[in-house]
């Protein structure tokens, strides 16, 4: 009996030294040793985590601030939210730019003030304060490969004479005339068609929100312009898949940007960051990217690509982080957007096309190059950021059975209209 | 009549043997080829992790790429990952909340069999049975607020370790409940405490020791969830010096680009230290099995 | 006697059970119960605020189609993946105890699949399916095929197969401790009663082994049921989100669709019928134990 009331107390002794080991050593952990600031930055394209790790660690040695770099396989919005919920956001953190709408007039800190300000078209603002620092400029359109068109046509390619459909129609079947069986792969990520190729319908409208609405309130998709004109493109696209039916649904991007790369297709509709991709199958350098070919061409759509600031820094403005921490966080935006090394280390590092007016230094990819003239030219329609979260997904499950050949055009765009009659419109601005 | 059976045996064995060296011979045939079939995706991963990006792509069946033979994925995965540095973190952690799980679920397992009428043994199993059916996502958010924004004890090796016990001790509970139940008589008991054994030296010197070969059950089983969680470290663990293998080899599978070298290379070099861990384990249960048969 | 006095049983049970009750209430029960309040409010996961709103989310969440749909085809492919699981596994398990030569080797074979966690395990068979099947296909018939993963029963029928060879291994461990627990002596005895090897299985050891089978299927039904890794890196709910389960569906909900509270809402009705289906083996089971 005495015994076993020894045992007991050990055990309970044990559990709360456990415990109290438990607490302790999170206590200790909170705060934050030594006197050099620390900041921690959150990555969330993962391509450029090695790269910025690497200048996290110069960085971090010529400015005297530590700097740590994270990255998460979990979806953006998610991991934010156990970071907030746990009480250790990050200093600056890069989302997209529907998160710094949703998180950003409650846990951001107003950039107003800084000098890159100026710089840039591409900052975004919610309610009259600058929350976003733009990290780099992206664009949509058609990805070329140049040198696999002229070794089957015998013509050298140039893209600006490929304006309409028709033209598009009539180069894909020179390539098909050449041996070149299916000249297209189209990605069958939900992302890639639903929230890239469909929201160009919206996009390319004078007044995005208002067709939106329109669609809202029950308006007839088939009847506009611009819808049928960019699904006539998309029919050429799709018809011309290396994939077809189910093997379009299992296609994978790896193998399509390989088949790319390796001149086995001739264009893609995609972004310049596929060149991440694409690199690592050794490409031909003679690739490039030019707007959707359409027949309808208000709105100037047969000059320009779709697209504009990508991926978003934005700076806590909890307690947990530091009026030295801000600061510090502040200097390092005001580095890479207007200091040499940094604009620098954007473009030669990162391969990244640069927001930033004053960085004039040559893009090496050729994607990001012809993204770089589209924008220096003014020729991008803007980026629609408000669409609804579960958007992407609903419609490009719809999408995805389009281009299976299992349901017609009629039918995609009743469900879009569906989609848009049931949504409440909350994000649409 | 015995004398005649005994004979007619002698022959009909002889027979009897040679069928059942021949069902066994098949037997084992039939079972390699099942092990092959079941091998075969790990067999990919070894030969694709010595290939090029572009030969994984472009030819994943054969064996050696035709860009040749290279260890570079291993090497630039280990030090991507820091490879020494994380796996001694998963190792710590995952051993000391393996053997803590053991033994506290062992314990409270033992108190609940015996005592089934209790309050408390009712309240606390049916808990933990109820529990294992909650999708972690539920508990995700709460969890992070309760110990990171009210407690703030999170990026500790400690809480991880506590918090993996106490997220598989419910599984481990059920286990050793049924082991327990099945496997061990009241009456080994009742003899050792008429020799004056208190409950707790009766339970450590003579249920623990039956219990050998669940205890090695739930040693594999746990060891791999704990070795191979992600999300749970992820949420806790926020300093680097910290991570462990999933958590350092995540950054080579992203949503834009995926390299799929990297990625097989790391899986390899996180799949050794548990493969050796099981066959190790693996003689232990036949070991249990040997002690266990004593007691009939 | 001091066996019935209250503060006798107390003592027990924090003796033996206070550490692992702790812990589990700890990590476990809180953080449930939190969770259970933010089902009644509007919280999005990020924001300062946590408007309540009753039961709102619970209304909208029974309005949600996709949600049903999905917990529809989680029961259909839970129901096909147990049976498979615990028939395989079953068989493995007797193969491997049954004496034959080399059957430790065959016991750590089979347990292999194991080793790995589910997401990394997906993207592994996702590259199976997509690449190695295509490829012997295209070797065998000469044109190219397509992969599995591209129809709705095709990325069913992989969920299924990936499940079973992932879960038979597992499995197989608990029954292979199941017959250990068997006494030799036992079957022995059964068989010199005359017993064939068959009736032996059926009449002795089956019904020693009852824990087992209970363990195994509770564990395989609510995994399959709590399916999410697997789905992510698989499939992602292609084609056409129609291999989205109900756990991908709570989460998408919760998380991608930042509907944080109806993401909860689900979750726990989900949790409730997972509970109630695990409670129903787990009682069933023990009515009909062998008393021992």
């Amino acid at each position: 009996m005495v015994k076993d009331w020894k045992r007991w107390t050990a055990a309970a002794a044990a559990t709360v030294v456990a415990l109290g080991a438990l607490a302790a050593c999170g206590a200790n952990s909170g705060s934050d040793d030594g006197d050099g600031t620390k900041i921690t930055i959150f990555n969330s394209k993962s391509e450029i985590q090695s790269q910025l790790e690497e200048l996290a660690e110069s960085y971090g040695e010529s400015h005297g601030v530590d700097v740590e770099v994270y990255y998460s396989n979990d979806t953006v919005a998610a991991h934010m939210a156990t970071k907030y919920a746990a009480n250790q956001p990050y200093t600056i953190s890069m989302v997209d730019a529907k998160d710094v709408y949703s998180l950003g007039a409650e846990h951001a800190i107003d950039l107003s003030g800084e000098k890159w300000v100026s710089d840039t078209d591409q900052a975004i603002s919610v309610n009259g304060k600058v929350l976003g620092f733009p990290v780099s400029v992206e664009a949509r359109g058609l990805i070329y490969n140049a040198d696999a068109i002229k070794k089957v046509t015998g013509k050298d390619f140039d893209p600006s004479t490929i304006k309409t459909t028709d033209d598009f129609k009539q180069i894909i079947s020179d390539l098909k005339a050449g041996g070149m069986e299916n000249p297209v792969g189209v990605m069958k990520e939900d992302w890639s068609l639903a929230a890239h190729y469909l929201p160009q319908v919206y996009e390319e409208q004078s007044d995005p929100a208002a067709f939106i609405k329109s669609l809202h309130d029950g308006a007839d998709l088939n009847a506009d312009a611009r819808w049928t004109s960019l699904m006539d493109t998309f029919d050429v696209l799709k018809d011309n898949n290396y994939a077809q039916g189910d093997k379009a649904i299992s296609a994978e991007r790896e193998v399509t940007e390989q088949k790319l790369a390796k001149g086995e297709i001739a264009f893609m509709f995609g972004g310049n960051w596929d060149w991440a991709v694409l690199n690592q199958y050794e490409p031909s350098k003679n690739m490039g990217m030019m707007p959707v070919p359409q027949n309808d061409n208000s709105m100037d759509v047969q000059d320009k690509l779709v697209g504009g600031g990508s991926k978003y820094f934005f700076i806590d403005n909890s307690k947990n982080t530091s009026e030295a921490q801000q600061k510090a966080a502040k200097a390092f935006l005001n580095w890479l957007s207007e200091e040499k090394d940094g604009q620098e280390w954007v473009v030669n590092t990162a391969h990244l096309v640069s927001p930033f007016k004053s960085n004039k230094l040559e893009v090496a990819d050729p994607l990001g190059k012809s993204v770089k003239k589209f924008a220096d030219a003014n020729k991008l329609i803007n980026n629609y950021n408000y669409l609804p979260d579960d958007h992407y997904s609903v419609l490009g499950a719809n999408f995805q059975k389009y281009l299976a050949g299992q349901e017609d055009r009629a039918a995609l765009a009743g469900q879009i209209v569906d989609y848009w009659k049931a949504n409440d419109m909350k994000t649409i601005q | 009549m015995a004398t005649q059976t005994v004979r007619d045996n002698s022959q009909e064995n002889r027979k009897a043997v040679i069928r059942q060296r021949l069902a066994h011979g098949g037997m084992i045939t039939a079972l390699s080829l099942l092990l092959l079939a079941f091998i075969w995706p790990f067999f990919l991963v070894l030969t694709n992790a010595f290939k090029s990006m572009s030969d994984i792509t472009g030819e994943p069946l054969s064996i050696i790429g035709s860009h040749g033979f290279s260890l570079k994925n291993f090497t630039s995965a280990m030090k991507k990952m820091h490879f020494w540095r994380v796996f001694g973190n998963s190792a710590v952690i995952t051993v000391s909340a393996t053997v803590l799980t053991i033994l506290v679920s062992a314990m409270a397992a033992y108190v609940i069999v015996r005592n089934p009428k209790w309050t408390a043994s009712k309240l606390a199993f049916s808990a933990m049975v109820a529990s294992m059916v909650i999708p972690f996502q539920v508990l995700m958010v709460p969890l992070v607020s309760v110990y990171g924004g009210y407690l703030g004890v999170l990026n500790s090796r400690i809480t991880l370790i506590l918090m993996h016990v106490g997220f598989s001790v419910s599984l481990a509970v059920f286990m050793f409940h049924g082991a327990i139940k099945t496997n061990v008589p009241v009456e080994l008991e009742e003899a050792a405490e008429i020799d004056g054994a208190g409950k707790w030296r009766t339970f450590w010197t003579v249920v623990f020791p039956l219990l050998k070969p669940t205890a090695a059950t739930v040693a594999i089983i746990d060891a791999m969830a704990f070795w191979n969680d992600y999300l749970l470290p992820s949420l806790v663990l926020t300093n680097k010096k910290l991570y462990t293998i999933p958590i350092a080899t995540q950054v080579f599978y992203g949503t834009y680009s995926t390299d799929i070298g990297l990625v097989m290379a790391a899986l390899l070099l996180a799949m050794l230290p548990i493969l050796i861990l099981y066959l190790a384990l693996q003689r232990f249960i036949v070991a249990g099995v040997t002690a266990g048969a004593v007691k009939g | 006697m001091k066996q019935n006095k209250l503060s006798y049983k107390v003592g027990q049970f924090l003796m033996f059970a206070g550490p692992a009750v702790v812990l589990f209430a700890a990590v476990v029960i809180v953080p449930f119960f939190y969770g259970l309040y933010l089902t009644f409010t509007s919280w999005d996961g990020v924001a300062k605020t946590k408007p309540f709103v009753g039961f709102q989310n619970y209304a909208d969440a029974f309005a949600d189609t996709a949600y049903w749909d999905a917990l529809g085809r989680t029961v259909v492919y839970s129901v096909i993946s147990v049976v498979l699981v615990n028939v395989v596994a079953f068989f493995l398990a007797y193969l491997v105890t049954s004496g034959l030569k080399g059957q430790n080797f065959f016991r750590a074979g089979f347990f292999i699949p194991n080793l790995i966690g589910g997401i990394v395990l997906g993207y592994v068979w996702k590259f199976v399916f997509n690449r190695a099947f295509v490829a012997i296909g295209t070797a065998l018939t000469g044109q190219e095929g397509a992969s599995l993963l591209g129809t709705t029963n095709g990325a069913l029928f992989a969920l299924i197969l990936v499940s079973v060879w992932q879960y038979a291994g597992y499995m197989m461990l608990i029954y292979v401790a199941g017959f250990m627990g068997v006494d030799d002596s036992l079957k022995e005895a059964a068989l010199i009663d005359g017993c064939t090897n068959g009736q032996a299985m059926r009449n002795v050891i089956i019904p020693l082994m009852r824990s087992s089978f209970v363990q195994c299927i509770f564990l395989s039904t609510t995994r399959c049921f709590m399916v999410y890794d697997l789905n992510l890196s698989l499939t992602k709910g292609e084609p056409f989100n129609t291999s989205v389960m109900a756990a991908m569906h709570v989460y998408n909900k919760a998380f991608v669709y930042k509907n944080y509270g109806v993401g909860q809402a689900e979750a726990l009705i989900l949790f409730i019928i997972c509970a109630v289906i695990g409670m129903i083996q787990v009682y069933v089971g023990k009515k009909g134990e062998v008393e021992a």
